[in-house]
């Protein structure tokens, strides 16, 4: 291998770019899309709704009329395929409206009929997917969802509590996020929150008295994690899970987006999926001008900027220094391919490629 | 295995981290490893296209060898060209992407259900719901279940030959059911149970879902017959492949057999290698998201797929199937399960990094031996001929044992490499060890179904890395006190060498692979022996690694208190690379008598895991040229139907 085949783990850290996202519907879920082709969308529309299948009751309606053959149901029924019903509504009944009439014990949907029986479906939870963006739409799979193209800064982090929010970004107090109370004046209310220190418990119960929309930070111990999910609160972790500090190159780099409408789409990536946790801040562009895409093809060459992600040095930023042509004898006794990095501190490290990650 | 002339293969590997491809061509007349590529899998962020990483793959082989493979748009370059360009076959095999969520239904958990476990075996299947007789559930119960399982296919068993009809075809009429519910996504549905209800199967799923229809599985209480039900899956596993959107469904239209699951490579390998050499061998690939086991005891095979043990993307769900106590048995020092989960965690935040501390290395290890370990047990079961059912029993013999994936074969140290494999195998008797870094075996098993001749040149002009050749002493051989009595004797001329390895240490000669020596070995103290043996002469290639004595014992005598792990598995850390003794950080002793005490229960507790039932299991009756050939007719419908149905 050389290192001009080699393309590291990649993160996008962009000032300004075109971006294009999904906002899909959940997996499980059924629905349409609510918006169209080339349709300008804004944060709050939405663009996709559905339902999440719900359980299903069976019921013996020709049992219940005591029918010999389950094709004499067929006459007697009051509802079809597909429609909505109500608790107690009139589902089957002799065709003069006399005698037995069969009630439906719940609120749903007629799911099928058949064989002298009748499924319903009970109401199913209704989702509703924001655009989350402003842009436009870019392109529309039917029954899932849309692709929305926008241009802006965006961030993308490593964990997210599975939710999105929308709000305008502040630094925390300089005492931390803690230091800001339950009971104080509502001042970070419906705001986006940055950390620069790991985020404690104390932290996830001011966003969840303050109503912040969401809070990034660097990191969180993993006992917060199922806390963190039932907040309505957006929660980005940039770096992962311990104690690990922000990097003062991804401090910096959101420090100056202070002040803007953010977008924290805190996705907690599935194992395979195409997608990451992300902030992401509108920036306008002159009319008919259109900034550039990420660079997919970026590959570890000397002066390239480069996060690193495990060991001592997690968290990390500095410049490839050199590549060495051989595996690097690690400390711990690993031999494998290695680049020294010039950290930002001044130090050098010999770093796993493995271990390294690429901004663009 | 039938036998299909070709020139120059090309076959490509897609796993959740790497993409690998292998050039097999004929040199003087014989085939041969020509070249392998290897790039980032770009199934996932920010790519979302895996035939990125499959061009960048190929590039590296071009650069090697100067052969363009692909054309402008893409595609593979196929028949090869004049000058030398494009392959004249190209094949590929994926363990990436989610697993089949597939639903289990059957008569008799002993039976039918337990031949259609054996049957997912070698495909990467999720049971996600399983139905049976003695299901306890009403039908509406079993029907949810079934519906809000949310499965991509329904796979029905029962019923043997003249056997039952009326209860297979209830559970039937529950899937017809189910797929009716779900009109708008139909679950497929492979029906391998009693051949005598095809018919009605058909009318109830004709026109409304994908229909799969293979032999039934147990045809009789004494017999099974799982190989056509297998290749059924393979396709489903294809189609689903497909549907996933980032590029496979041109992958699978380029390749000669679609795009086959890795683990049916492995099953393949296993049971050829077991043949040719006429003994036991164990094949074990641990993946970033998914773990493979594959293992002929006496001419069985038997193959276990486990989607909960990925060393990457699986590392938190590995620490949960593993059981948190497996794996603190594998640490130097004590780790709660937050300090583990911390790590797991990490793990799959960057699933393709390697440990870089000493700290991060024993987590990493312990991981990658409970997930071993965990696989060992749970294939066990089916070794019953030999293996008494007792997890604590020792191994079989094993003659060869074959390691895969990226955090077992790219330590960059063989010895390591090598001891992981006993400490988590913990084999008797003389094995030999290989190692498969760039994905050999896959291609092979892909390459076995359409020309076995040169899947045994290949093998044979050494295309997996030879680590060397085990001894281990079987017993409990006494620290401090000779164990084995090892003499070496190189065979062209040289100085003969004695050693006395003593008990609860490894020793390694080093000796390259390309270099033979006789070695004599007595295993000395009460109860001792090797293969079963007191005493062993032979002739011995060597390896990467070496000729490994392992004087340790079995079962292996790992300490059960950290604090005494923390003296021995340095040490053999540094009898395995021949480095000096890296000690336990001071700090971390400090950390250990500070949590003598048990800390408080915090956070989610592993519960220790049940040993799975072994997925599949074969008679040694495999037919060379019929086993994996694939049913060409009506394949090509039953493709486009399935494509459709998962698009």
């Amino acid at each position: 291998m050389s290192y001009e085949t080699y393309f590291p783990e990649q993160r996008h850290i962009l000032a300004l770019a075109a971006i294009r996202r999904e906002r899909f519907l959940p997996e499980r879920a059924i629905g349409e899309v609510e918006a169209r082709g080339g349709e300008k969308v804004d944060l709050r529309d939405v663009v996709a709704r559905g339902a999440i299948p719900a359980r299903y009751l069976m019921i013996d309606a020709a049992g219940f009329f005591g029918l010999k053959d389950t094709d004499d149901l067929k006459p007697m029924m009051k509802v079809w395929e597909g429609a909505r019903v109500e608790a107690r509504q009139v589902l089957a009944g002799k065709p003069n409206g006399r005698g037995k009439k069969l009630l439906s014990p719940v609120a749903g949907v007629v799911a099928h009929v058949g064989d002298g029986r009748i499924i319903l479906e009970e109401t199913p939870e209704i989702i509703e997917v924001e655009a989350g963006l402003t842009g436009q739409v870019v392109d529309i799979e039917e029954g899932r969802g849309v692709v929305i193209e926008t241009s802006g800064a965006v961030l993308q982090g490593v964990w997210g509590n599975n939710r999105l929010q929308i709000g305008t970004l502040r630094a925390e107090p300089s005492d931390g996020l803690e230091s800001v109370g339950d009971e104080m004046n509502m001042q970070f209310r419906g705001t986006v929150v940055l950390s620069r220190r790991p985020l404690r418990a104390a932290g996830l119960r001011v966003a969840q008295a303050q109503s912040l929309s969401g809070v990034i930070a660097p990191s969180m111990d993993v006992s917060l994690i199922d806390r963190a999910r039932e907040l309505r609160s957006a929660v980005l972790l940039t770096e992962g899970f311990g104690a690990i500090r922000m990097s003062s190159f991804v401090f910096g780099f959101l420090e100056g987006l202070i002040g803007k409408q953010t977008t924290v789409d805190a996705l907690d990536a599935d194992r395979i999926g195409a997608r990451r946790p992300e902030i992401i801040v509108n920036l306008p562009v002159r009319s008919g001008q259109r900034p550039p895409e990420p660079d997919l093809n970026l590959t570890l060459k000397p002066g390239i900027n480069v996060r690193i992600t495990r060991g001592d040095h997690a968290g990390m930023v500095g410049a490839v220094a050199h590549l060495p042509k051989t595996p690097y004898l690690l400390e711990n006794g690993l031999r494998v391919p290695c680049a020294q990095v010039q950290l930002s501190a001044g130090e050098s490290a010999f770093v796993p490629l493995a271990n390294l990650e690429v901004f663009g | 295995m039938s036998e299909e002339r070709s020139g120059s293969i090309l076959s490509v590997d897609f796993g959740n981290v790497h993409t690998r491809a292998v050039l097999i061509d004929l040199v003087e007349g014989v085939y041969r490893l020509v070249a392998i590529g290897e790039s980032r899998t770009t199934t996932g962020f920010p790519w979302g296209d895996v035939r990125l990483g499959l061009s960048r793959a190929l590039e590296q082989i071009s650069q090697i060898t100067g052969r363009r493979l692909t054309q402008k748009n893409g595609r593979i370059l196929q028949p090869e060209q004049a000058d030398r360009s494009g392959v004249d076959m190209f094949l590929a095999t994926a363990s990436l992407g989610r697993p089949l969520r597939t639903v289990l239904m059957g008569l008799v958990p002993e039976v039918s259900v337990a031949s259609g476990l054996h049957a997912v075996a070698g495909t990467y299947v999720q049971i996600v719901e399983t139905v049976s007789l003695g299901d306890a559930r009403s039908e509406e119960e079993q029907l949810n279940a079934v519906v809000l399982s949310r499965p991509d296919l329904i796979f029905i068993t029962g019923g043997t030959e003249d056997g039952a009809r009326a209860s297979v075809l209830g559970l039937a009429r529950v899937a017809a059911l189910a797929v009716a519910l779900r009109k708008a996504q139909p679950p497929a549905v492979l029906y391998a149970g009693n051949s005598a209800l095809v018919p009605d199967i058909h009318a109830l799923f004709d026109d409304k879902t994908t229909l799969l229809v293979a032999p039934n599985v147990r045809p009789s209480l004494e017999a099974e017959d799982v190989e056509a039900a297998q290749l059924k899956l393979a396709m489903a596993f294809n189609a689903l492949s497909a549907q996933l959107g980032t590029g496979f469904e041109s992958i699978g239209n380029m390749s000669h057999l679609g795009i086959l699951p890795t683990a049916q490579s492995y099953d393949l390998m296993v049971d050829y290698l077991a043949r040719a050499l006429d003994g036991n061998v164990l094949a074990v690939d641990i993946g970033s998201a998914v773990s493979t086991l594959a293992v002929s005891v006496d001419k069985r095979v038997s193959t276990i797929i486990r989607t909960d043990l990925g060393i990457g993307h699986g590392a938190r769900d590995l620490l949960d199937a593993a059981g948190l106590e497996a794996v603190q048995a594998w640490l130097p020092f004590n780790a709660s399960y937050d300090d583990l989960l911390t790590y797991a965690l990490n793990k799959t935040l960057h699933p393709g990094g390697v440990p870089e501390t000493l700290h991060e290395l024993y987590f990493e290890y312990a991981l990658l031996r409970a997930a071993v370990g965990s696989l060992v047990r749970g294939a066990r079961p089916a070794w019953h001929s030999v293996v008494a059912d007792d997890p604590d029993a020792t191994m079989p013999p094993l003659k060869r044992i074959i390691a895969a994936g990226a955090a077992l074969t790219r330590t960059g140290r063989p010895g390591l490499t090598a001891m992981l494999l006993l400490d988590a195998i913990e084999p008797t008797g003389v094995t030999t060890l290989y190692s498969d870094p760039v994905g050999v075996i896959p291609a092979l098993g892909a390459l076995a179904h359409l020309n076995p001749a040169a899947v045994v040149q290949v093998l044979d002009g050494n295309s997996l890395e030879r680590l060397g050749v085990l001894f281990s002493v079987t017993g409990r051989p006494r620290i401090g006190r000779a164990a084995l009595h090892v003499k070496i004797t190189p065979l062209k001329g040289g100085t003969t060498m004695t050693q006395e390895v003593e008990g609860g240490h490894l020793w390694i000669y080093p000796l390259s692979a390309d270099s033979q020596v006789q070695v004599e070995i007595r295993a000395v103290g009460r109860g001792l022996s090797i293969d079963g043996k007191s005493s062993v002469r032979l002739d011995v290639t060597g390896g990467t690694a070496g000729l490994i004595f392992d004087a340790r014992g079995r079962p292996l005598p790992l300490a059960l208190k950290a604090g005494e792990r923390a003296a021995q598995m340095p040490l053999w850390l540094s009898e395995a690379t021949g480095d000096a003794i890296r000690p336990v950080d001071e700090l971390w002793l400090e950390t250990l008598a500070r949590d003598a005490e048990p800390p408080a229960p915090k956070g989610k507790r592993a519960k220790p895991e049940k040993a799975p039932k072994p997925k599949k299991q074969r008679g040694g009756n495999r037919k060379k040229g019929t086993s994996a050939e694939p049913d060409n007719q009506g394949e090509g419908d039953e493709m486009d139907e399935l494509r459709n149905l998962f698009s």
